[in-house]
């Protein structure tokens, strides 16, 4: 049947074009986040039982699933803290006019593209207590040795992460930087205001779109580290770095309990979605419009 | 705003922290076992073991790790070059009912971390029999929401004039798109195939989940159970992260500033 209106033929061209994605976004998104919420009310080694809230219940009952959840929590925090004064640390050196600001751009991004596989195994060797470089350069220059991932191993995965990740967040506030007019700081030093009042008055609160989205960025990014605790320390010592998608993993590939595992996906991407929405919210009531 | 030896001091420390490693892992995997399990560090090996990269393929299928994830990573490249900027195009230029929502769907995906997809996708490659193929590694990432909003970003810019005029002078839709909108997105598609090679050959979790038999493995996967499954030689496993890292590093120091820019992208807008 031939379409009528103009208009028509092009809604129709568009549903056309539109359809793989239709498709797959069904198939390969909402079937799957469907089938996560409904596996979550189910239990049983085929999660074919009903069992309503239990998973729920059970799983904030769960000491190793507030552990893993305190866990998480405390890595996210290190690893966005990190990103805001590392990054911007990084963001305004590389930002003044220097010699080789593109070479020291690139090295600096590097990491950012190997992946959780290289740097999980690199680190855990630099890192090993023993066979450990880091430890045996320390010992021949007479040094104590350290055990960082025995002492403060969520520290030490932590410092990993942002070894990896800096790069990327210099690079979001070069661009936040570089989008502030310069007048702005021309206006002030013609008052009179000192290069560190110019920072904290100017700069920063200008930056604040840029941080806030460097801060959602790293927080969700945190909550979902997997590599980190699968290769460079196997969630230990003990539970100390058992990062919560790590321990979903577990319940669900070693112990097969997909009901269990699903409620704990499902609960971690409320924590997620709703840390999400209140940075937004918060971003938004202090936006700075210029 | 601070001095410029201070600057440099800076810069070149991070810079050291961040290289430093990466020529650690480069000399280890052409050190002897005997110098990786020396009490005392080496740093330089005694004499190039380039035989190291050699036993790699001898000790384990890495040949077939690395066809596995040039295929993968590959075939996953391909998919978001065709359907992306197609998508991108529907929604930066046409009007029709429900484009609001469906928009809003599309973005709502990006909320979706793939945690929460991975159970039920390993239940529905189980039933589908997709388990361990490469259809069961490549199908979960043929496009995404992210590559469709850069595109979209990139296209609603063009004149809609270019369109009407190809309309009336008589090409087909297809024809439109392919002839008067695609060449023009050259810079943004070179971004998109980038960041999604790389961030599909280093991934990680996924594979993981999916695969069972050394044969189906990627590299990323094939090398963290080389530490347990096959040995846990460091020399070896430094050989294959170095094939593993060389050709992303590669690629982005030839195009490092369509990175910077891929970053900025779609980071801030």
């Amino acid at each position: 049947m031939r379409p009528r209106t103009l208009s028509g033929r092009y809604a129709r061209t568009a549903y056309l074009f539109l359809l793989p994605a239709i498709l797959f976004f069904a198939a390969f998104f909402y079937l799957p986040i469907g089938n996560v919420v409904a596996t979550s009310f189910r239990t049983g080694p085929m999660a074919d039982q009903w069992t309503g809230l239990g998973n729920y219940a059970q799983a904030v009952a769960d000491p190793a699933v507030r552990h893993s959840f305190l866990v998480t929590a405390g890595f996210s925090v290190m690893v966005v803290a990190g990103s805001i004064v590392l990054g911007l640390a990084l963001a305004l050196a590389i930002d003044q006019p220097l010699r080789g600001r593109v070479v020291f751009r690139v090295v600096l991004l590097v990491p950012y593209l190997t992946s959780v596989a290289i740097v999980g195994l690199l680190w855990r060797n630099i890192l090993d207590p023993e066979l450990g470089v880091l430890n045996r350069v320390l010992m021949a220059a007479g040094l104590p040795t350290q055990q960082w991932l025995n002492t403060a191993p969520l520290l030490t995965i932590a410092a990993v992460t942002l070894w990896q990740s800096v790069g990327y967040t210099m690079v979001l506030f070069l661009a936040g930087l570089q989008g502030i007019p310069e007048t702005y700081h021309e206006a002030a030093k013609i008052d009179g205001a000192d290069a560190w009042r110019r920072f904290w008055r100017i700069t920063l609160p200008l930056l604040a779109p840029t941080t806030l989205f460097v801060s959602v960025m790293a927080v969700i990014s945190g909550l979902q580290a997997f590599g980190q605790a699968y290769i460079i320390t196997g969630g230990g010592p003990g539970d100390a770095t058992d990062l919560s998608v790590f321990h979903i993993f577990n319940v669900a590939f070693r112990t097969r309990d997909f009901g269990y595992s699903s409620a704990q996906s499902v609960l971690l991407l409320i924590v997620i979605v709703a840390f999400t929405v209140i940075q937004l919210r918060a971003g938004r009531r202090g936006e700075v419009t210029y | 705003m601070l001095r410029k030896p201070l600057l440099y001091t800076l810069l070149g420390v991070a810079s050291l922290i961040t290289v430093v490693p990466l020529l650690y892992m480069l000399s280890l995997s052409l050190q002897t076992e005997a110098e990786t399990l020396s009490a005392e560090a080496v740093l330089v090996p005694e004499s190039p073991q380039w035989g190291n990269y050699a036993e790699l393929f001898v000790r384990a299928p890495f040949g077939d790790f690395i066809v596995n994830s040039l295929v993968v990573a590959g075939a996953i490249t391909l998919a978001h070059l065709v359907f992306d900027p197609l998508v991108g195009y529907v929604f930066a230029k046409f009007r029709f009912p429900l484009r609001n929502t469906l928009f809003v769907a599309l973005l709502a995906t990006l909320m979706v971390p793939f945690f929460v997809r991975m159970i039920p996708l390993y239940v529905l490659m189980a039933n589908l029999g997709w388990l361990n193929t490469y259809q069961g590694l490549i199908t979960p990432f043929l496009m995404d929401a992210f590559g469709i909003f850069l595109m979209r970003q990139f296209i609603q810019p063009i004149p809609d004039d270019l369109i009407s005029a190809a309309r009336i002078d008589g090409a087909s839709e297809l024809r439109v798109y392919w002839s008067v909108i695609l060449p023009q997105t050259r810079p943004a598609l070179a971004v998109l195939g980038l960041f999604t090679f790389v961030f599909q050959w280093n991934e990680f979790l996924w594979p993981l989940v999916a695969t069972s038999t050394p044969e189906m493995r990627t590299i990323p996967v094939g090398l963290t159970l080389f530490n347990q499954e096959y040995f846990t030689l460091w020399h070896l496993t430094a050989a294959g992260s170095v094939i593993l890292f060389v050709p992303t590093a590669v690629l982005f120091v030839l195009t490092q500033r369509y990175f910077v820019r891929g970053i900025a992208l779609t980071g801030l807008k």
